[in-house]
């Protein structure tokens, strides 16, 4: 019952059905890796599995931990344990890293439950370190004017201090240069272990050498048309999308 | 304070309305060694007062604005204070704990005065009550009282202020010398009916440098009152003046805030405006770079809800070259409230070499709130940096998306946005005290049940 | 008839453009309705025309009400007072019927139209065109094939005859009477314009075009133009415009009405190049209903005084309605544009980008009105107001309001004034440009993104007018 679980997941965008059929099961503990060239519907699943209302499940099924999160809240999906490391992630001007990372783990105390400023901080603190991420930035408006490295920085960060069971990562290599990359992909393999299973969207085989996956799978028009060990990524960089494709194309 | 004694002390005196010449006659008496300058200054004023039109819906500088409840007929100066008025305004008068100076103001009379440290005093400071520095520093005054108001629409007000005006705060900081700390001036309006003119003139001499807060009160929740006040502020060569006005009259206040400011060769003045009381206030801000390499920013935020409306006016004008002025006006608005803005970007033939910018951001947060924004430049040099941006709408769909997505409720992610909003003003606020008091009066203002029910918005 | 050119000839140091359309034919005319304006000048009007009971009565209670308005000075250039309405001729016109086929248009006035060149590109891109001089068509034609599917485009003249029961019903809906004083003197003295109706369905592929041309000293025209696109039709019409240089004042006040009906699509083309001896006060609004489009392309380069400001009532649901505006304003001259966007539905977007060129000591202004009411919701508007000033004593304003309330709404309003670089210009000559040729290339890379927006034909005409104007702007 620990596992992400999607079963024959149709999303429409605008009305235009982007995922067909896509069933996949992620167990907890797990890494896998969704691949897929541009376009295929990679982020539209991400989004939509986040409850982004812009996006339209019209059949199949998802569950967290057994938990349906079709019939949920953005909120509610996010506090049943489901982390979604965005692609852009906004600009919240006004909003501190701060006072936001709080504001998100005071909502998942119960109501007569205060958080403790002087341990939140050190753990802040901690994992800011960890990242790479000058302590200054606490004060800083959430990813406002920010590089992208330093945003993948900060969604990283957040989803080391809200403790997900599971994370979606899309694309979080995108716009990364090899640096930031290394921080961020040890980073994510340091809260790799039973307790987090991860979704690792991404287009590159690139973040793969980092982050190394327990299973990969292709994506393509929608579904997952192959799935295998780590070893299909590496195929996958020699040969591109178009073999995939082809095979598609042949089947 | 009781209600019952200011209705016999009114009664009992028979005030007459500010707008009757009984009215004025009266304050000119009341002036204790008014010298004769000030009585013809304000017997002229008197005079425009009764000679200029009310503003119309017609007006063009009232466009969008309601014109149909600005009668002065049902207010009078107000004379004696009770004791309980006075101790009520004192007991308000702690927003600011550490300043250099301070004034507390009763229906524009002086109730409490913290002075200036005696080294201040002696190297030529002055912080000092209008009523008295007319008399002790008459030649000082008399050059820069009433020389520039803003004239944006209001002249009528702006004439009866410079008629009926008695008090307010006078600071002159002389040259080179540089105040940390604020000075906080209190301006409490008291009883039904009453009138205030608070008046402000900070007169900063080349190179100083000083900080003034006002802040503007009721001491009662209920009472029918017309404040107008006027804030000047002239900074001379190289000086460096903030200035931050709180407006937080009670509801059933109809208030207008004339204020101007004048930079001379390299001045930076920043001024920051927190409109959250009356029932329909107009703001006016004129600001003139009059000096090459000025710097202005001028900074605003209003709250209105239930049916406030909060009707903003402003000018930029550059005359001298290479200046910088920037303008930044943010309304959230909620229930039924209004806002407009309307400012304008003059720069003048000679002004080339200018940067001026002007943001008007509004936030609504109900569908039956209207924000209005007449945004206009009027451009006469040619190289210029010059923009301005008005948007209206609701919080962002992708923002709250992102907060919702870490698990945060709604009403806590629209309350961070809404907060987060404001913050691009509380920011220059350079004080920690005013912005906890704020927080906490526009926290309170947020959560009284509007009609929809919801306490952020209505979505 | 034999004709006499009387052409001026000219020593200004910028020789522009306009004097393409600087020449003039002898006064000859049939029917004057003399100097001045009164009932009798309306009762004259409408006579010559033998107009019904109805019109007149429309035209004598306009009259009352241009009488009764103000000169709006309180908000708009004081310049508006220099106008002498008593001094204005209202009505010439030599009597002809707007003849099908060039070859029955009288010699001068042919030769007038062909000096501007417009018979060639009826040849070459066009799908209707009808010529006015002065007061009344002269020519009026349109490709058969429109005809037989029921396109009907004729001058407002013989529309009101022809076609009442089409044109009563929209005739003054958009835009009544009373709505500005220059409606209304329209409305009281107006002749000629451009009537059109496309049937449902219709599309009409290439442009129908009218050119307006003042011919006679001291004139007023006032044409008035009713398209109307039925359920899913679509049209481009375009307007050309000249006068010669006179001495005095002309004035030109138009009214153009629009009514895209559900679905329909008009987009409605302008290039303004009055001599700037001309007051060009012209009133311009279309109502779009359910899905329905209203583009303006509004182009002002000549003109003494220009104040317009093309709007659209967004009626029905998802209605859009769009403005993109070019104004050069250069000595003795004010270019006053700009747009109204008026929400009255809800999911309606309006879309507005307005960019002027001040040179010399011209100056532009921009006025803009958006308004979203409040039961309205999901309602965008996005403004964009660019500014370019080229001369140290060039001029620009900016004056838009913009009032919003209901759900879900949101407007955008950013304008931005500045110069050409002198890196730019000095990047240019390096490369072995004349400063006017590196100003020219400026100027027009500011308004390239709009200009692409026309049809091919008129974006290179109005490139060479931006040329034309830039020469001895600089130096």
């Amino acid at each position: 019952m620990s596992s992400l679980d999607i079963r024959n997941l149709e999303i429409h965008v605008e009305g235009k059905p982007i995922v067909k059929d896509f069933t996949l099961n992620v167990p907890k503990g797990e890494v896998h890796a969704l691949m897929g060239p541009n376009g295929s519907g990679k982020s539209t699943l991400a989004k939509a599995l986040a409850g982004h209302e812009d996006y339209q499940i019209v059949a199949g099924e998802a569950s967290l931990n057994g938990q349906n999160i079709l019939k949920m809240e953005v909120d509610e999906i996010a506090r049943a344990g489901l982390f979604m490391a965005f692609q852009y992630p906004s600009e919240i001007p006004g909003v501190s890293i701060a006072n936001f990372i709080r504001a998100a783990l005071t909502a998942r105390l119960a109501d007569n439950e205060e958080l403790d400023a002087a341990r939140y901080y050190r753990r802040l603190y901690e994992k800011m370190d960890l990242l790479k991420i000058d302590r200054k930035f606490t004060a800083r408006s959430v990813n406002e004017g920010f590089s992208g490295g330093e945003k993948k920085r900060c969604e990283i960060l957040q989803m080391a201090m809200l403790q997900p069971h599971f994370a979606i990562m899309d694309e979080t290599d995108s716009g990364l240069d090899i640096d930031a990359l290394k921080i961020v992909s040890h980073g994510v393999n340091t809260m790799r272990g039973p307790d987090l299973g991860i979704l690792l969207i991404t287009h590159y085989q690139r973040l793969l050498d980092y982050i190394v996956p327990d299973k990969v799978h292709v994506m393509w028009d929608g579904r997952i048309v192959r799935s295998g060990g780590k070893e299909l990524a590496l195929e996958l960089e020699e040969k591109g999308y178009d073999w995939v494709k082809e095979e598609v194309a042949v089947v | 304070m009781s209600n019952a004694s200011t209705l016999e002390r009114v009664s009992a005196k028979a005030a007459k309305s500010i707008t009757s010449s009984e009215a004025f006659q009266n304050h000119l008496e009341s002036l204790e060694n008014a010298p004769k300058w000030l009585i013809d200054l304000k017997t002229e004023q008197w005079e425009q007062f009764s000679s200029l039109p009310m503003p119309t819906p017609k007006s063009e500088a009232w466009r969008f604005a309601r014109t149909g409840n600005l009668s002065l007929d049902k207010y009078q100066l107000s004379s004696d204070l009770t004791p309980s008025e006075i101790e009520d305004a004192q007991k308000n008068s702690h927003l600011i704990e550490s300043y250099s100076g301070k004034m507390v103001f009763a229906n524009d009379q002086l109730v409490e005065k913290k002075e200036a440290t005696a080294s201040l005093s002696q190297a030529g400071l002055i912080w000092a009550p209008l009523a008295k520095a007319i008399n002790e520093h008459g030649s000082l005054l008399r050059k820069f009282l009433l020389t520039f108001t803003p004239d944006l629409g209001s002249e009528k007000f702006q004439a009866l202020h410079g008629a009926l005006f008695s008090n307010g705060s006078f600071l002159y900081v002389p040259v080179g010398m540089e105040v940390t700390l604020p000075f906080v001036a209190y301006h409490e309006i008291c009883g039904h009916g009453a009138a205030v003119f608070p008046h402000t003139l900070i007169i900063a001499d080349a190179g100083a440098k000083v900080h003034l807060v006002d802040i503007f009160q009721s001491t009662g929740a209920n009472t029918k009152n017309f404040a107008c006040g006027m804030a000047s502020i002239f900074a001379g060569a190289g000086a460096q003046v903030s200035y931050q006005a709180i407006q937080e009259w009670n509801l059933e206040t109809l208030s207008f805030h004339l204020n101007s400011v004048s930079a001379e060769r390299d001045a930076d003045v920043q001024t920051v405006t927190v409109n959250l009381g009356s029932h329909q206030t107009r703001s006016e801000q004129h600001t003139c770079l009059s000096g090459p390499g000025s710097n202005v920013d001028n900074f605003s935020l209003s709250v209105p809800t239930g049916n406030q409306e909060v009707d903003q006016r402003t000018l930029q004008t550059h005359k001298a070259p290479s200046c910088r002025s920037n303008m930044l006006y943010k309304n959230a608005l909620m229930d039924d409230s209004r806002t407009i803005f309307s400012g304008l970007i003059k720069v003048e033939e000679s002004a080339q070499q200018t940067d001026a910018y002007q943001t008007n951001r509004n936030l609504l947060l109900n569908g039956s709130a209207e924000a209005n924004s007449l945004p206009g430049l009027e451009i006469l040099a040619n190289d210029v940096k010059c923009s301005h941006g008005a948007t209206t709408g609701e919080l962002d769909k992708e923002q709250l998306y992102y907060l919702l997505a870490r698990g945060i409720t709604r009403k806590k992610a629209e309350e961070l946005l809404v907060f987060g909003f404001f913050e691009e003003v509380f920011s220059h606020l350079e004080n920690d005290e005013l912005r906890e008091h704020l927080n906490s009066w526009i926290g309170k203002k947020f959560h009284v049940d509007p009609p929809t029910g919801n306490p952020v918005t209505n979505s | 008839m034999p004709a006499t050119i009387e052409q001026e000839t000219t020593n200004h140091s910028i020789d522009f453009d306009r004097e393409v359309g600087n020449f003039k034919y002898k006064e000859d005319y049939s029917y004057d309705a003399g100097t001045g304006l009164n009932e009798d000048t309306v009762r004259y009007i409408s006579g010559v025309k033998d107009e019904d009971e109805w019109i007149l009565n429309f035209r004598l209670k306009a009259l009352k009400v241009f009488e009764s308005k103000p000169t709006p000075t309180h908000w708009a250039s004081k310049d508006l007072e220099s106008i002498d309405y008593s001094k204005i001729r209202y009505y010439l016109s030599k009597g002809q019927q707007p003849s099908r086929s060039w070859d029955e248009v009288p010699d001068d006035v042919k030769e007038t139209f062909e000096r501007l060149g417009i018979p060639e590109q009826e040849r070459k891109f066009l799908a209707g065109v009808e010529a006015q001089f002065d007061s009344e068509a002269a020519y009026s034609n349109m490709k058969a094939r429109l005809a037989e599917e029921g396109v009907i485009f004729v001058g407002s003249t013989e529309g009101l005859k022809e076609h009442p029961e089409i044109f009563r019903k929209f005739f003054g809906k958009v835009i009544p009477t009373g709505d500005n004083k220059f409606s209304a003197l329209n409305s009281a003295v107006f002749s000629g314009g451009s009537f059109i109706y496309v049937p449902p369905g219709v599309h009409v592929k290439q442009p129908l075009q009218a050119y307006f041309r003042i011919n006679a000293e001291n004139f007023g025209q006032f044409e008035r133009t009713l398209i109307i696109a039925d359920e899913g039709a679509e049209v481009t019409y375009m307007e050309g415009c000249t006068a010669p240089k006179f001495e005095t004042t002309t004035l030109h006040s138009a009214v153009v009405e629009l009514v895209a009906l559900k679905g329909a699509r008009i987009q409605y083309i302008t290039v303004q190049n009055w001599s700037e001896n001309v007051f060009n006060l012209v009133t311009k609004r279309g109502m779009a209903m359910e899905d329905a489009t209203i583009k303006w392309i509004d182009c002002n380069i000549g003109s003494r005084l220009t104040m317009k400001y093309p709007g659209v009532i967004l009626k029905g649901r998802r209605a859009r309605g769009e403005v993109l505006s070019i104004a050069l304003a250069n000595n003795g001259q004010h270019q006053d544009t700009g747009a109204k966007m008026i929400h009255a539905a809800d999911d309606t977007t309006s879309n507005i980008i307005a960019k002027s060129i001040s040179v010399g000591q011209g100056r532009s202004t921009y006025r803009g009105l958006v308004q979203i009411p409040k039961h309205l919701k999901n309602c965008k508007n996005n403004t964009e107001c660019d500014a370019l000033l080229i001369n140290t004593n060039s001029r620009t304003d900016t004056y838009p309001a913009i009032n919003v309330r209901g759900n879900r709404n949101s407007v955008q309003h950013e304008a931005s004034v500045s110069k050409v670089s002198t890196e730019q210009i000095f990047y240019m000559q390096q490369r072995g440009l004349s400063e006017a040729q590196a100003m020219s290339l400026a100027v027009n890379g500011f308004v390239n993104d709009l200009i692409r927006e026309f049809p091919m034909e008129y974006s290179v005409e109005l490139k060479r007018l931006i040329d034309l104007q830039m020469e001895g702007s600089v130096g």
